[in-house]
């Protein structure tokens, strides 16, 4: 196995010859040997077949179009056929695995003719639709971006007649390198943790030149030359932003040259909204990191630092070896590149849930929170003022949601048992247990799906196994809410006591002392639970009234 | 393009597909004796050929091919 090898094993099934891409997989991951091809679902409903057997972990799935109409390319045939492929997968998935099927494009010389070509997106896009439908009813399904590597190598170099005539080999040799390569990085993001905050330079960073020597010469930001580039290293920057990626600004400028330029220069892209939190001073950048560090309630092992200066990265990666610092390029026309490259080496995750999409605003709300709480005279007064409303949502819509919380939640975390997605999805399914999981708003906003309690009901005495909230919602006795909540729910299923677990690590030392605090009182350790685990317990009669203030629905 | 030029650019790409040392394959090679050399290697070999090399050896003639002076010969080297 390949220094990349990532122990994982895979398979990749097709309705072609893919002989060729499995012994490239070979070098760098423990890959199914495929029996033939075309049978790929008779394969994966057949609980003897040897894929079975090799068990494989991410499954692997690229399917020809045309090969699958059979040169029907009428759009309703062309519906059934599909229709029915995914109906066949549908039934023949597993929970337990993780799935990608690739989306297709569709090759044959007919499609060439005038009138066939038309069709080509519409038949394409039959597939792509059911493609998109599965993968929203199941979270262990994600899509290969087959078509646009295609396309990306244009179509003469990418399937070869005459291997294809000589043994159903459809992709040319470099298309075949290509698609193993799709396929080992998607295996890398499968396995890796991402991370989450990208701290950048200002002055020639995101801009060239230096910021308040405007009166000699303006920063270099613009719609040409040089200044493109840097805009273009922006849009980059933005779109990272918008799938989660938190920004935040540590540079030395004086706070308001940079202020103007983030306000008011009609060429940036990235305003001040779009920063979790900034550091614009003079002092040293490794002290600047471990503040907002603390301010976001993020280790400084998700921080990534760029910064064209290799003084400061030097001075980052000597006091701060945690935090990651990429090279920085020497030209501008490099550094857009650059940044999608720093996205795919370290931020880009396997699937994105909606409150990826939302981070930077909830972050900033946050400011926003921890201003009216300075504002305001007690803690009492400010919990009012939040007009906290808790949502408890349908688990089984939101399991990546749920499994990212289980695995990657460290402080406000009672167990620190990790789950991966496979087991989240039989808990939710288990009749033994109950999984509770919460939506968080107040008056600033949305804080999306931040908490999770998941309870055993199989014993006489139910037991919360698993209790996990997001670092971001702490300090507001939403805790009380939701075990309050979890607590009513379990007594008018005529429960009369219910216990917690409490397993000490490094890192949760926030919530230690929680369920004394709720009013529980601690019973004799079991076992199962480690010497680091304790166990506590509550009457359901006697339940104390607690601080949480406003809504649980 | 010299036939001596294309020929060794044909054994180079035929050494790099099956990943053995230069050197290895000459024009007198058998193919059955190059274990390396299986069907699946063969197909990718032929239309490696094609697209990089722009040297297409005929369909039918492809699955016959028993050693390098015949594969040379279709190729137009020899």
């Amino acid at each position: 196995m390949g220094e990349q090898g990532t122990g994982r094993r895979i398979a990749l099934l097709s309705n072609v010859n893919m002989n060729a891409v499995i012994r490239t997989l070979q070098k760098d991951a423990e890959v199914y040997e495929a029996e033939g091809y075309g049978n790929e679902l008779g394969i994966l409903m057949n609980p003897a077949s040897s894929y079975h057997v090799f068990a494989s972990e991410i499954t692997f799935l690229v399917i020809d179009l045309m090969e699958l109409l059979e040169h029907e390319l009428d759009e309703e045939s062309a519906k059934v056929r599909v229709e029915d492929w995914f109906a066949g997968f549908e039934n023949a998935m597993t929970p337990d695995g993780i799935y990608y099927i690739s989306d297709v494009y569709l090759w044959g010389l007919e499609a060439e003719t005038a009138d066939a070509l038309v069709s080509r997106t519409r038949l394409e896009g039959i597939w792509e639709s059911e493609l998109r439908e599965l993968c929203r009813h199941h979270a262990n399904v994600r899509i290969l971006p087959y078509h646009h590597m295609v396309a990306c190598l244009g179509e003469e170099n990418a399937f070869s007649p005459k291997m294809w005539y000589m043994g159903r080999i459809l992709l040319s040799g470099e298309a075949g390198k290509r698609l193993a390569a799709l396929i080992l990085q998607k295996v890398i993001l499968e396995s890796r943790t991402p991370k989450k905050v990208l701290a950048l330079d200002l002055d020639n960073t995101l801009w060239g030149g230096l910021a308040g020597e405007h009166e000699h010469t303006p920063i270099v930001l613009s719609e040409e030359h040089t200044g493109l580039a840097y805009k273009n290293l922006q849009r980059v920057i933005l779109q990272m932003q918008r799938q989660g990626v938190l920004l935040v600004i540590i540079s030395k400028n004086n706070a308001e040259d940079a202020e103007k330029i983030l306000q008011g220069h009609p060429h940036m892209v990235l305003r001040a909204e779009h920063f979790a939190a900034k550091r614009i001073n003079w002092n040293a950048k490794n002290e600047n990191l471990e503040e907002i560090a603390k301010e976001l309630n993020l280790g400084l092992d998700s921080f990534v630092f760029w910064d064209d200066n290799p003084q400061e990265r030097l001075l980052v990666q000597e006091t701060l070896p945690m935090v990651t610092v990429p090279e920085f390029p020497d030209k501008p026309e490099e550094l857009a590149s650059a940044m999608t490259k720093i996205y795919g080496e370290y931020f880009q995750k396997a699937v994105l849930t909606a409150e990826d999409l939302d981070k930077t605003k909830q972050y900033a709300d946050n400011e926003a929170r921890g201003r009216l709480q300075r504002s305001v005279g007690s803690f009492e007064d400010y919990l009012e003022k939040l007009q906290i409303v808790i949502t408890r949502v349908d688990a089984a819509e939101h399991l990546n949601r749920l499994a990212d919380m289980l695995n990657k939640t460290n402080q406000f975390n009672l167990t620190t048992r990790r789950h991966d997605l496979s087991e989240v999805q039989s808990m939710v399914q288990d009749r033994g247990k109950r999984v509770f999981l919460y939506r968080v708003e107040d008056c600033f906003g949305d804080n999306g799906v931040v908490a999770a309690a998941i309870v055993d009901v199989t014993g006489e005495i139910p037991v919360i196994e698993e209790f996990v909230m997001s670092c971001r919602v702490m300090g507001k006795n939403i805790e009380q809410g939701i075990v309050s909540d979890v607590e009513e729910s379990l007594r008018q299923e005529g429960f009369g006591r219910v216990r917690g677990i409490y397993i000490s690590t490094a890192k949760n030392k926030p919530v230690a002392d929680l369920y004394r605090q709720l009013g529980y009182r601690e019973v004799a350790g079991q076992a199962d639970f480690g010497a680091m685990g304790k166990v506590y317990e509550i009457s359901l009669d006697k339940v104390p009234t607690r601080g949480f203030q406003g809504v649980i629905r | 393009m010299a036939n001596i030029e294309l020929q060794e650019k044909i054994i180079a790409l035929i050494e790099e597909n099956l990943k053995l040392p230069a050197g290895t394959i000459t024009p007198d090679t058998q193919i059955a004796d190059v274990e390396e050399w299986g069907s699946l290697e063969h197909v990718m070999i032929i239309g490696e050929l094609e697209q990089r090399l722009g040297v297409s050896i005929p369909l039918d003639d492809a699955f016959e091919l028993t050693s390098m002076e015949e594969l040379l010969e279709k190729a137009g080297c020899l």
